[in-house]
């Protein structure tokens, strides 16, 4: 028996099951059961999987059995009864027994849709639990959920997906990466992106792993879920479970291609409606170059796409292996930029020492390529007359002097940029079984990022190449973090209780190093980026290089504890040191606490029909930020760099060395404690979800301050000093509309909703009343003007600005005498929608999100309605009627509400079973993007509303959000 | 049975073991540096002391961060000391130069404490006084001795005295923190024990300062040099004048020419002249950062007049001469190419300029709107040679104090002294290197007008408008200025992150 035990940790089915299971066997060791006949089988579900686990009762008695790890069991029984075969999750089976029957018995259970969640196993760091178990706020996106679309990228993935959780690509270009903000920013100056956790491995790059080999994607949202990860839990935490190796052997393949259009561009005036103006108003100063351009058009292109995946699965008893190799070329719509991707991933896992011990090893690389947008061809796109032709008569690029003019096709041809980037994952996961109850786990890992940049501009080319006679470039940064991870799980059921503890350590090493150079002055553009010593001027910067290290060192361990499946509570603690905080502060503690309570367990609830679930979770704990915090900021450090000075006597120059920073040594995260209140909730079997009620606050906020010089020795400051809190509401609703034979049907709803406050920006040591962000710096007579305030009492993201009361008879605007709040960046509330439906072998998804209520400064309109553009200029056609004759000017008239609703996707599949196998073959048709439903002026009202430097400001840099339209292939050969 | 129980013991003591190991191994949090040094590691031998002192003069360049451009070369500390002058202005051109109307308020003297410039300026000061505070630290901190430490803190006294010299015309009432470890947040001294401080730390620092020349370097005459003009502005500054004691400063400064070309001393290769007596060197090549003056005055198109190829930095079209000082110019001065007006061609082609408006470029005096210039509008500052295939960060060293100052100041302390007569032999050294005859009566008037035709665009002439009255005088696009205004007010985010600070009066 304790052999089986043991046995029982060493797969992961096992592990989850365990507590079930540890019930059972206590209950059968104690049965005398009378017997006369032996029957044996195997147990598997839908998929061939075998189940382990399953528990076999002979109908009336209380003589039972479980499943082994291969699904296997024995029962001695009394011939002509019946067994009862039951599976949480799976619809029971019963089957009669006697001497007739043929054995072994070969039992296939149907997954029971409805008990789904109940059985759900969800990754909370350093461990698993079955869904019904929580006592935090989790989100599941599964492999179901993935595998509709032609996904490109692991954030999309989550897209729209997950309550509270806001993913924004900030622009249309394939190769710009999106931001991720759960339950409203924490943080002034550090990423508000959520940890992302690989199989274990925390910190690691989203895209690392490809949308094709994730299993699930678990998203850890309060404080009482996320402080196991402590000084870096505070933005939440995403675990990725990637699909790995499974019994069984397929062959899948995976491949889409589509073509794509820009989805909406700016109305400017044509050529025509240039001259018409031009003639009723009699300006005889316009120059008409003769030509008809619509510039936004000449940048764009219809762009092309392609994804192939392969994937090979072989697994055996003891061991097995699942290899991937995947490809992407993807255009975008404006031209020259793209993204091409090759990723390959190999995992495997092999057991020995009579299953005690297990090992986990997996391997994932990708290489990308990509060539960079100058994005200021945007900006030059809405301001070039459109009756400038692009070439002129000789065929060279017509070019027109004047400041922002420059053709925005020249710009776009005439410079080669590449970049590269590789992404390396690999880790090597062992676990032990050991004295029953104990399982440790030590997971060693390495990610290895280096990115590598080229560029070169000809002595020919506008911006830069002809003012500096040639110039190249390349740049290359890498960094490794090299991990140690370790713990130890101890399982343990008596009676009634179910006990889990675990106790562990982690030790993190971030290394990063990189260098550049940069050179002017060629004879020939023929060498491009290749020779850099072919460039003749040098100066001091040219070339550079850097390294640092930094190192977390953690304790942490978790208590779990569950009474009848009734009331669980969970308590996690983690102490977290980092080489970064200043040293009187180099530790961290983050404690976590929370509770749930399974009414519908309850004996008085135990009988009623229509409410299936009823769970009450609540949570508390501390988590922290430490992400704005670099290397080396809390320490007293002299720099060298460009502060050069001069010897008269040798008439040379040398490098002087300074003080860079003010010292912090009381530098530290920023901390997070958050309250959670959830409610699970199942009724009439088809409908289902969760509520969630949570309030943040943030202390010790980072950020860098004015600080009085003298005494300090630099007039700025990163310091710990603000608070900011944020409030909200998540709900998630999931219904199965319809269920039979032939006919699925299923949707969902998320809905978020976020309040945020600046709580404080003062203690005793700083004083700030007000911080000017939103910086409009750049925009031609806006130097040095900023948007947005970060002060106490309003949300980050605050509009500070001019009202305006119309215009007067000369077409300016009427403002307020005095500043005040105008809006702000924050949305009232986000929802995400889902329905997929299948009829026979037909099935078809949508899906869509949208954000509600925020408010964007649509820069690019305030500066194109601009009274002094025309006729030079190319204007909006609806500046035209705005009667605007007025240079442009910041203020709430510009100020729009950007709420929209996106159709994102839009799928169509018919897949064709192959008899008796494993075999199938699925078709579809995608669309995505295929409309927006929004009020907002600009080309796209997605605008990023993260970051604290330009949070919602559409700023010219409008690459436009592409339409797509692909046709795909899955097929799986497996037995 | 028993054997492998006894094997499963020993396995689960190696694994325990091998745990408790793992976890304890490493707890070091110290940092690694690798591409940086900590400052106590730094800083005794003598080639490393250099390297920190040399940090002092580098600062003269001023930085930028992430509010403002402090150069003193350009934005903003120079902007505001010229645009608040009767000499130079930055009209608003459409959209551009607007900035939330910085340019607007400055030249009509209706600056308030959030304008950007004045925080760039108090800024580009108090962050060259911290660091100089913290070198001084650092040097007696070194190993070196009594002896050789003399000089070296003389020398950084007087950049620092330079600093609060500064500080003393622009703000007047400012704190004075000498002390790298006095970690106390300070209040203002009043503009008397600036000034004293100055003057004694100019005093003090003279006996151990370099003698003779030493081209950029703080060296005997240079403070000789500051010491006049602090003398010079007494009478603003503190209401005592002291005409006497800047003649004999003056006189004590030796070595130095004035160079028979002007522009000479604004050529790339300034630091040959005989006449500079201090000046902060610029290299694009050794990575000084600030200085691209020309391209802030020099029309979008100006590159065209430059090199057949536009092989010339990018221009931004901002300041410019006010109205009327192009106009004090005499035809046959030759300074007056200091400044640039007329048709600009295109050597290319050989033909006008045509700007996108579809006229013709032509630099003129007169701005027919100051919130709505033409593009073409106000003579632009041509003193600083300009070459074609420059760098954005130009080359020429920057004027601080020219041989040619020392002239005027001696000049202008006899006509206050009622001695007219003795200022005219300086006064027609520096004329007729102008190709100017020297007039009959040289007074107040003329010696301030001289001073613009002389030091047109040296970021100096606030002061002097000041020390002669005109500053408060209506002129062009401004009214009459009151009194408190000869100080900037002190910026509204230095007094909200101190609050010992007072405002000056008036504000």
């Amino acid at each position: 028996m304790n052999q089986d035990t043991k046995n029982s940790f060493l797969s992961r089915k096992a592990k989850i099951h365990f507590a079930l299971w540890v019930l059972l066997l206590g209950f059968f060791t104690s049965i005398q059961a009378q017997t006369n006949l032996s029957v044996s089988g195997q147990i598997q579900d839908e998929t061939g999987e075998p189940l382990m686990g399953a528990s076999i009762i002979e109908a009336g008695t209380t003589n039972g059995t479980t499943t082994d790890f291969d699904g296997n069991f024995q029962l001695d029984m009394t011939s002509g009864n019946t067994i009862e075969i039951s599976y949480l999750g799976y619809v029971s089976q019963t089957i009669q027994i006697s001497e007739n029957t043929s054995m072994p018995l070969k039992v296939i259970l149907q997954e029971d849709s409805f008990a789904l969640d109940a059985v759900e196993i969800v990754a909370v760091g350093y461990g698993t639990m079955r869904k019904s178990d929580l006592t935090g706020a989790i989100s599941t996106v599964s492999e179901k959920d993935l595998t509709r679309g032609t996904l490109t990228s692991t954030e999309q993935v989550l897209q729209g997906r997950v309550s509270g959780l806001v993913v924004t690509q900030d622009t249309g270009d394939p190769s710009t990466g999106s931001s991720l903000r759960l339950r409203g920013g924490t943080s002034l100056t550090a990423s508000n992106n959520p940890l992302v956790v690989v199989d274990g491995v925390p910190g690691v790059d989203i895209n690392t792993v490809q949308p094709a080999d994730i299993k699930t994607i678990d998203v850890l949202k309060d404080a009482s879920a996320t402080a196991i990860y402590g000084s870096r839990g505070a933005n939440g935490v995403i675990i990725i479970t990637t699909k790995g190796a499974s019994k069984g052997f397929s062959v899948t393949y995976n491949g889409f291609a589509g073509v794509s259009y820009a989805s909406n561009n700016l109305d400017l005036l044509s050529a025509n409606q240039w001259r018409a103006y031009v003639r009723e108003n009699n300006l005889t100063d316009a120059i008409d170059f003769g030509g008809d351009t619509n510039w936004q058009e000449e940048l764009q292109q219809t762009a092309f796409n392609q994804t192939h995946t392969i994937s090979i699965n072989s697994g055996q008893e003891m061991g097995g292996f699942r290899g991937t190799v995947g490809y992407l070329n993807k255009e975008g719509i404006v031209k020259t930029t793209d993204l091409q991707r090759l990723n390959a991933n190999i995992s495997g896992y092999q057991y020995a020492l009579d299953k005690a011990l297990k090992f986990d090893i997996g391997l994932f690389a990708n290489m990308e390529e990509w060539n960079p947008l100058d994005y200021r061809i945007f900006e030059r796109a809405y301001n070039l007359n459109p009756t400038i032709p692009v070439h002129d008569e000789n065929g060279a690029f017509t070019s027109v002097g004047g400041t922002l003019y420059e053709n925005p096709v020249e710009i776009l041809t005439n410079r080669t940029v590449k970049s590269k980037r590789n992404r390396l994952l690999g880790y090597f996961k062992t676990e032990i079984n050991f004295w029953n109850n104990f399982q440790a786990v030590v997971n060693l890992s390495l990610e290895h990022n280096a990115t590598n940049g080229n560029t070169y501009k000809p002595t020919y080319a506008v911006l830069e190449g002809m003012t500096e006679n040639g110039y190249a470039q390349k740049t290359y940064g890498e960094y490794t973090n090299s991990q140690l991870e370790t713990y130890i799980n101890y399982t343990k059921a008596f009676g009634k209780s179910n006990l889990n503890a675990m106790v562990g350590y982690s030790f993190l090493q971030n290394d990063y190093e990189g260098f550049g150079a940069q050179r002017s002055g060629f004879e020939t553009d023929l060498f491009g980026y290749n020779n850099l010593g072919a460039g003749q001027d040098y100066r001091l910067g040219d070339v550079y290089s850097y390294r640092g290290r930094s190192n977390l060192v953690s304790f942490f361990g978790r208590v779990n504890y569950a009474y009848d499946s009734r009331y669980m509570v969970t308590a996690t603690v983690r102490k977290d040191g980092s080489s970064r905080f200043g040293a009187n502060n180099k530790w961290g503690i983050f404690p976590s606490a929370s509770v749930a309570w399974n009414i519908t367990n309850e004996s008085f609830l135990n009988e009623s029909s229509w409410l299936n679930t009823l769970k009450l979770r609540a949570g508390y704990g501390v988590t922290g930020n430490q992400d704005g915090i670099g290397e080396y900021k809390s320490l007293s450090i002299l720099g060298v760099g460009q502060d050069s000075y001069y010897d008269p006597v040798t008439d040379s120059w040398s490098l002087a060395y300074s003080p860079v920073q003010n010292p912090n040594p009381d530098l530290k995260w920023e901390s997070t404690s958050q309250v959670n209140i959830g409610v699970d909730f199942r009724i009439f079997q088809r409908l289902w979800g969760s509520i969630e009620w949570y309030s943040k606050y943030t202390e010790d906020l980072l950020y860098t301050y004015e600080v009085p010089q003298p005494p300090y020795l630099v007039g700025t400051m990163l310091a710990n000093v603000g608070e900011l809190s944020n409030k909200g509401l998540e709900m998630t609703l999931n219904a199965n509309l319809v269920s039979n034979d032939k006919f699925n049907w299923n949707t969902n709803v998320t809905f978020a909703k976020n309040k945020q406050k600046i709580e404080k920006l003062s203690n005793q040591v700083y004083e700030t009343d007000i911080i000017y962000s939103g910086s409009l710096h750049g925009l031609s007579g806006m130097s040095n003007q900023f948007s947005q305030i970060i002060k106490e009492g309003y949300p980050v993201g605050t509009f500070w600005g001019y009202e305006n009361y119309g215009l007067d008879d000369n077409g300016e605007f009427i403002l307020s005498e005095e500043k005040t709040a105008i809006g702000d960046v924050q949305p009232d509330f986000t929802i995400g929608f889902g329905m997929n439906a299948s009829y026979g072998n037909f099935d078809a998804s949508i899906a869509g999100y949208g954000s509600f209520g925020q408010e964007v400064l649509n820069a690019t309109n305030m500066m194109l309605y601009d009274g002094n553009r025309m006729p030079a200029y190319n204007v909006p056609d609806d500046f035209l009627g705005s009667g605007i004759n007025s240079a442009p000017t910041f203020s709430d008239y510009w100020i729009e509400d950007a709420s929209f609703f996106r159709l994102q996707n839009v799928t169509v599949g018919y897949t064709m079973p192959f008899e008796n196998s494993n075999s199938k073959i699925r078709f579809y048709l995608m669309g995505e993007n295929l409309a927006v439903f929004t009020s907002y002026k600009g080309v796209d009202p997605e605008v990023n509303l993260t970051g604290l430097t330009n949070p919602g400001i559409d700023r010219f840099n409008n690459y436009p959000r592409p339409r797509t339209f692909s046709l795909g292939l899955n097929l799986t050969i497996g037995n | 049975m028993i054997q492998k129980a006894i094997r499963m013991k020993t396995r689960n003591k190696i694994v325990l073991y091998s745990l408790l190991w793992l976890g304890f191994s490493c707890t070091n949090l110290d940092e690694h540096l690798y591409d940086r040094v900590k400052d106590d590691e730094f800083g005794s031998a003598p080639n490393e002391v250099e390297a920190l002192v040399g940090g002092a003069y580098s600062s003269l360049r001023g930085f930028r961060d992430d509010i403002s451009n402090s150069f003193p070369t350009c934005e903003y500390v120079f902007f505001l000391n010229e645009v608040v002058s009767d000499e130079a202005t930055i009209p608003t051109r459409g959209t551009d130069w607007f900035d939330g109307g910085q340019y607007q308020d400055a030249q009509r003297h209706q600056w308030n404490s959030d304008n950007g410039m004045i925080l760039s300026a108090w800024r580009y000061c108090y962050a060259g006084i911290a660091k100089v505070n913290s070198i001084i630290y650092q040097i007696d901190q070194s190993g070196l001795s009594e002896d050789e430490k003399e000089p070296i803190y003389a020398e950084l006294r007087a950049v620092r005295a330079y600093y609060y010299y500064t500080l003393l015309d622009m703000f007047g009432n400012v704190p004075v923190v000498t002390d790298f470890e006095d970690q106390g947040l300070p209040s203002n001294s009043s503009r008397a024990e600036v000034y004293a401080f100055v003057e004694t730390e100019l005093l003090e620092s003279l006996p151990f300062l370099q003698d003779g020349i030493a081209y950029s370097k703080f060296t005997k005459n240079v403070g000789y040099a500051l010491l006049a003009r602090l003398y010079l502005n007494s009478e603003a500054f503190i209401g005592t004048p002291r005409w006497q004691d800047c003649i004999d400063m003056c006189q004590n400064i030796s070595g130095y020419t004035l160079n028979p070309d002007f522009f000479a001393n604004f050529a790339t290769q300034n630091q040959t002249s005989s006449e500079i007596i201090l000046a902060i060197p610029y290299d694009s090549d050794a990575g000084t950062v600030g200085n691209y003056l020309s391209s802030m005055t020099y029309h979008y198109l100006h590159a065209y007049t430059v090199s057949p190829t536009a092989n010339y930095p990018w221009c931004g079209n901002g300041i410019c001469a006010q109205p009327g000082a192009y106009s004090m110019f005499d035809d046959a001065d030759y300074r007056k190419a200091s400044l640039l007006a007329g048709e600009q061609i295109n050597i290319a082609t050989g033909s006008v300029l045509i700007m996108d408006s579809g006229e013709p470029l032509i630099y003129t005096e007169e701005i027919h709107e100051f919130t709505d210039a033409f593009q073409n509008e106000g003579v632009r500052l041509a003193k600083y040679e300009v070459l074609p295939g420059e760098n954005w960060e130009r080359d020429h060293d920057w004027v601080v104090i020219r041989y040619s100052e020392i002239l005027m100041m001696q000049a202008e302390c006899y006509v206050r002294m009622g001695a007219p007569e003795l200022a005219a032999p300086f006064v027609s050294q520096v004329r007729s290197r102008a190709g100017m005859d020297t007039p009959a009566l040289i007074d107040l008037d003329f010696i301030n007008k001289e001073l613009l035709r002389e030091f047109a665009f040296e970021g100096r002439r606030r002061t002097d408008n000041i020390r002669f009255g005109t500053f408060f005088e209506p002129w062009w696009e401004k009214e009459s200025t009151p009194e408190y205004r000869a100080l900037f007010p002190i910026p509204t985010s230095v007094l909200s992150a101190n609050t010992n600070l007072t405002q000056n009066p008036g504000y």
